[in-house]
């Protein structure tokens, strides 16, 4: 093996190698595991510098590591798209473990979080790593687990075990999609490795593709929260910050943008899946936007704005834009994990108060987080030039040129609503007075369990100001890749060259731009107005009670996904569920006995005499078995 | 003129049951052991007995690996397919073996043990049978010791589950009698490999094979006819529980593959075997949605083998020869998971207490972290996830399903493997949750060193075999 494979398997395994010995070890180590974690993850980082090179040469840096059976053979792949990746992964995730050795500081398990912390980052690497499916299938089934963990970590809280049983369920309905896709590729091209199967997808039949392309798809709307199977994401900000900036903000939701992007040559000949997964995504940004308003909690708005601007970046890869996407993928990591880690400031300081209400002022107290939340606001809602305006303006133009002006809209609208709730978040937060000391009524805060706030020691603060510090250099300078220079070849993927549609040819880049800007002002402005100005924070209190009676029933019930959902699955399947275990298990059996019992006139005293009850039942249940059974075979006979 | 009467067969006769032989024998050593060691010796040497031979008769069995043989005019066939089935079979007894250490009283050892062996020889002599008479022989050997087994420990549970099992077992046996008399009425032989040939009477042909499948159907406890296994599973002793989980089923297996592969004319096999493919689809939905609502290990392993056992005879579909290696493959793999499983639960079991409720498992990943890391590792495979060979094993009956055609059990398989997720990860949950109610104080049992030898066996297996999915080539040849 050269040096550069060894390298790469060093970076691929350490994060694993450090999750072992963490849990092996944890109780011993305590916070020095966050020390150790950080490192796990931060050596990655500078060793993925190292193959920089040989992956942007061509055809990428590739290790085999073992044949398995025919046709699955495991290995890794290095190329700009997974180099592009690994570094978000390592850079951001290892910032983000520092940070979180200050935001953990005081809890008991600590030593477990870390643990967990860097096995997701082993889970993620392998997924966007793998040369082929089944390893991609592998990492896409850990980082799952590893979230699942991670969401549920603080499992004396009720509400956090019921959101990390929401997202496993939703996720394993992607992981059901995914693999039913790997099977279609496999049964149709022989092979599960990436080059074997992208070489053969232009000769492929088009519903095969097409299929293929649903399937994956699903996958990618479960892992990264697109409409309808996002109802996980906002509940998942359960877990600790740390885990949503990381886990649900920056690297794993991102997975399904990964794995559109990758899967490029099956997209480039099924136009109908590149409709519809670009009509998704902006959907989704839409959507996530619109509820981003409606939200009272810090943590819940940057989760729809995730979910908005994953759209985006679906939206970019679904129409054909991957470097847009990808680019849009770039930018947001930086400034949504530094949304969410300045988020974890300020609920750190309230003691884990997460209502916008229950604020303000905060600008003064906390400089590095109000400064930190301006910057990335700025970021996310394009503003020039800060980084989000590049490659949102890129998505944008990019669904323009490729000839679907109507999700473009759908961008250029969201972008206006963005900048609004944005704001809006920012202004009620850091602006005007504190009201944490405003009785919860007068604020039209319903009732509310107070969970006891764990009061502890806390880490020296550049131990979590240090990160966010460090982020906000990237959250304003990572756009300016487009004008070129070294970095650019980090999006140099090999994508099939761009169709110029009509309508671009009309319409110049810069115009689309100041349309954007347009709207984003406004939605500064209309965010200003009912929020910032001064007339606004001074009536903060009346207004925001007003506010909270006065918001409109779809959105406070999130457009009505989780009830729609509900009724369509849950509530049929658990009464399915129900008459089913009525069949199925022999303890409940004995009522379905009785019921055919009394059905048939057979009534014996003694049928409630348990145990030779449960025996007639299950004699009974074999016999109708076998009453099947026979039926079927005198029919096949008697037509011999 | 009076006929000479000659015995038509010889030592190539004899050797080629000499293992089973060996099984069916120690017995005799094991009781004869127990009636004259003093009381403190018994367990340990009566153990000892039976697993060297065990052990004996396994290496005796592999010797005949390469030579296939068909002895005793038919009735017993000798090879690859039967000596694969057969070390399945000792290697399970042996497991079990294992967790009986500590488990049951120390009076009842010696017989149980020889019952325990008699019962493996009557798997064993049905993974080579291969005409109607041994076959029946073998499975009715198998299921008497099984019946008093069953009914060993000192609960009143034990007895109804004894009870519940004869019952129903003779049931089943009966409807599988009836169709082998229908078999030879509609061919006038009891050789499998006559049934190839087309039938006097088709009709009676057709409903023999179904009423014949019916009796394996039940031993394998798929769906509908799983129906006795939670209640047989909770009141039998822990390795009796575990012996009937892998060798019944190993057992069972060899018979209906025979049967499926080597028996059936091919024209109407596949039409015939439908059934069995519907089975396995309900076994895999009834068996998972099953586990989800148990509070106790052991019945939840008994759903779960109901839907494990789907996933086995769904790879037999369209009866391909692949099809064919991988339900083998996944039949070890399923007996190293499970096996593993169980040997946790006997871990965790005192003399008169199994630890089987769930409560016994709250709060276990903080008192026992090693033990409760492998019992997750164990429960992970059998939910069918990397790194474990249930991951392996799955896949390749999915993809062995769907070349043949049946999609439709892959996506079955799909939709179980889901749901079993959750009822698997209960047990999980409970393991690292804190603060669920006071976790019971429970040290391990001093004399447990043998179930730990089981535990890391198989836990060494269930991961090695992720990587290596043996699956011997030339298993198929030999069916016949």
């Amino acid at each position: 093996m050269s040096n550069d494979a060894l390298v790469l398997l060093a970076l691929w395994l350490l994060p694993l190698a450090s999750a072992i010995l963490i849990f092996a070890f944890g109780p011993m180590l305590r916070r020095s595991a966050g020390v150790i974690g950080s490192g796990a993850v931060l050596v990655p980082f500078a060793l993925t510098w190292v193959l920089a090179a040989s992956a942007l040469g061509t055809g990428g840096l590739k290790v085999h590591l073992f044949d398995w059976i025919a046709g699955f053979s495991f290995g890794l792949w290095l190329d700009p798209l997974s180099l592009l990746w690994t570094l978000i992964i390592t850079g951001v995730g290892g910032l983000i473990h520092v940070y979180a050795i200050g935001y953990m500081w005081s809890d008991r398990a600590i030593a477990r979080f870390f643990a967990y912390m860097n096995f997701f980052v082993f889970a993620m690497l392998t997924l966007v790593l793998s040369d082929n499916f089944v390893g991609l299938l592998v990492g896409w089934g850990l980082v799952g687990l590893a979230s699942y963990f991670l969401i549920g970590f603080w499992f004396f809280k009720p509400s956090a075990v019921a959101a990390a049983m929401k997202a496993f369920v939703i996720n394993v309905v992607g992981d059901a999609g995914l693999m039913f896709a790997v099977f279609v590729l496999f049964a149709a091209t022989g092979s599960t490795a990436y080059a074997d199967v992208f070489a053969k997808a232009a000769t492929l039949a088009p519903a095969t593709v097409l299929l293929a392309c649903i399937a994956i798809f699903i996958g990618c709307a479960a892992k990264s929260a697109q409409i309808p199977l996002h109802t996980w994401l906002p509940d998942a900000m359960e877990g600790p910050t740390p885990v949503s900036a990381l886990i649900h903000a920056a690297t794993m939701v991102t997975a399904g943008v990964y794995l559109v992007a990758r899967c490029a040559p099956l997209w480039d000949v099924s136009p109908e899946a590149r409709a519809l997964v670009g009509t998704i995504g902006a959907l989704t940004a839409l959507v996530g936007a619109i509820l981003g308003i409606a939200q009272w909690d810090i943590k819940r708005i940057l989760a729809y704005s995730t979910m908005s601007q994953i759209g985006y970046m679906i939206m970019g890869v679904g129409v054909g834009a991957y470097q847009a996407g990808i680019l849009h993928f770039f930018t947001h990591a930086f400034f949504k994990a530094q949304l969410f880690l300045a988020a974890g400031i300020v609920i750190h300081a309230l003691h884990d108060e997460q209502d916008l209400r229950k604020m303000g002022g905060l600008g003064k107290k906390m400089p590095l987080a109000f400064w930190a939340m301006t910057i990335g606001t700025l970021a996310i809602i394009g503003f020039p030039p800060f980084s989000g305006f590049f490659s949102k303006d890129a998505v944008i133009y990019g669904a323009l040129e490729r000839g679907y002006p109507l999700l473009s809209l759908i961008g250029v609208v969201t972008a206006g609503i963005t900048a609004y709730y944005m704001c809006r978040m920012l202004f009620v937060t850091f602006l005007g007075n504190n009201r944490g000391n405003v009785p919860d009524v007068d604020l039209g805060i319903p009732a509310r369990e107070h969970s006891e706030p764990h009061f502890g020691e806390s880490a020296p603060a550049w131990v979590m100001g240090a990160p966010v510090a460090i982020l906000m250099v990237p959250s304003v300078v990572a756009g300016w890749v487009v004008f070129g220079g070294r970095w650019n070849a980090l999006f140099a993927s090999d994508f099939a060259p761009k169709p110029e549609s009509a309508l671009a040819t009309v319409l110049p880049e810069w115009l689309v731009g100041v349309v954007v800007l347009a709207f984003v002002a406004w939605g500064v402005a209309a965010a200003y107005h009912r929020y910032g100005s001064f007339d606004a924070t001074v009536s903060a209190v009346e207004r925001l009670r007003a506010e909270s009676q006065r918001m409109a029933q779809p959105l406070v019930r999130a457009f009505y996904f989780d009830d729609a959902l509900e009724a369509l699955f849950v509530r049929p399947a658990r009464a399915v569920g129900s008459a089913f275990m009525r069949v199925v298990d022999p303890h409940v059996i004995d009522g379905v006995v009785r019921d055919v019992v009394w059905l048939a006139g057979w009534i014996g005293r003694e049928v409630r005499a348990l145990q030779t009850g449960l025996v007639r039942g299950y004699a009974l249940v074999l016999a109708l078995g076998a009453a099947a059974f026979l039926a079927y075979f005198a029919l096949i006979g008697a037509s011999r | 003129m009076p006929s000479t009467l000659t015995i038509p067969w010889g030592n190539a006769d004899w050797n080629a049951i000499l293992p089973l032989g060996v099984v069916a024998l120690t017995p005799l050593l094991v009781i004869l052991a127990d009636l004259l060691l003093p009381r403190s010796l018994r367990r340990s040497v009566v153990l000892a007995l039976a697993a060297l031979g065990l052990i004996y008769a396994g290496f005796l069995a592999a010797r005949g690996w390469g030579h296939p043989y068909s002895a005793f005019g038919g009735g017993f066939v000798t090879g690859g397919f039967t000596i694969v089935f057969q070390e399945i079979v000792i290697a399970g007894a042996l497991f079990s073996l294992l967790l009986a250490t500590h488990l049951g009283r120390d009076d009842q050892a010696g017989g149980a043990v020889a019952l325990l062996l008699w019962s493996a020889s009557g798997a064993m002599l049905m993974a080579g049978a291969a005409n109607l008479m041994t076959i029946f022989l073998g499975l009715e050997l198998l299921s008497l010791a099984l019946y008093c087994l069953c009914g060993l420990a000192a609960r009143p549970s034990a007895r109804e589950a004894a009870l519940k099992y004869l019952i129903l077992s003779s049931t089943a046996s009966g409807f599988m009698l009836y169709g082998m008399a229908l078999l030879f009425g509609a061919t006038g032989s009891v050789q499998l490999s006559a049934f190839a040939a087309p039938a006097a009477s088709p009709m009676l042909f057709t409903l023999g094979s179904g009423l014949f499948l019916i009796g394996f159907v039940f031993k394998l406890s798929l769906a509908p006819f799983h129906i006795w296994t939670p209640d047989v599973y909770e009141g039998a002793p822990l390795p009796v529980t575990a012996f009937m989980s892998v060798v019944t089923k190993a057992g069972a297996l060899a018979v209906l593959a025979r049967f499926a592969y080597a028996a059936l004319p091919q024209a109407n096999a596949q039409a015939i075997l439908v059934p069995l493919w519907i089975v396995a689809a309900l076994s895999m939905i009834v068996g998972n949605v099953g586990a989800l609502a148990q509070t106790d290990v052991k019945r939840l392993l008994a759903y779960s083998g109901t839907a494990q056992l789907g996933y086995v005879v769904a790879a037999l579909a369209g009866t391909t020869s692949l099809g064919l290696r991988y339900a083998i493959f996944y039949l070890v793999a399923y007996m190293f998971m499970n096996l593993g499983a169980f040997a946790v639960v006997a871990l965790l079991s005192r003399e008169h207490e199994e630890g089987s409720h769930l409560s016994a498992y709250a709060g276990l990943g903080y008192r026992q972290p090693v033990l409760a890391a492998l019992m997750t590792f164990f429960l992970l495979a059998l939910a069918g996830l990397p790194p474990t060979a249930g991951f392996t094993g799955k896949l390749l009956i999915l993809a062995s399903s769907v070349d043949a055609g049946y999609a439709w059990l892959a996506v079955i398989l799909i939709v179980g493997t889901a749901i079993s997720a959750y009822a698997y990860l209960k047990i999980v949950l409970a393991m690292y949750a804190r603060g669920a109610g006071a976790p019971l104080q429970r040290a391990l049992h001093p004399a447990s060193a043998l179930p730990w030898l089981g535990v890391a066996i198989c836990a060494i297996a269930t991961f090695v075999l992720t990587f290596y999915p043996l699956a011997p080539s030339d298993v198929l040849p030999l069916v016949k």
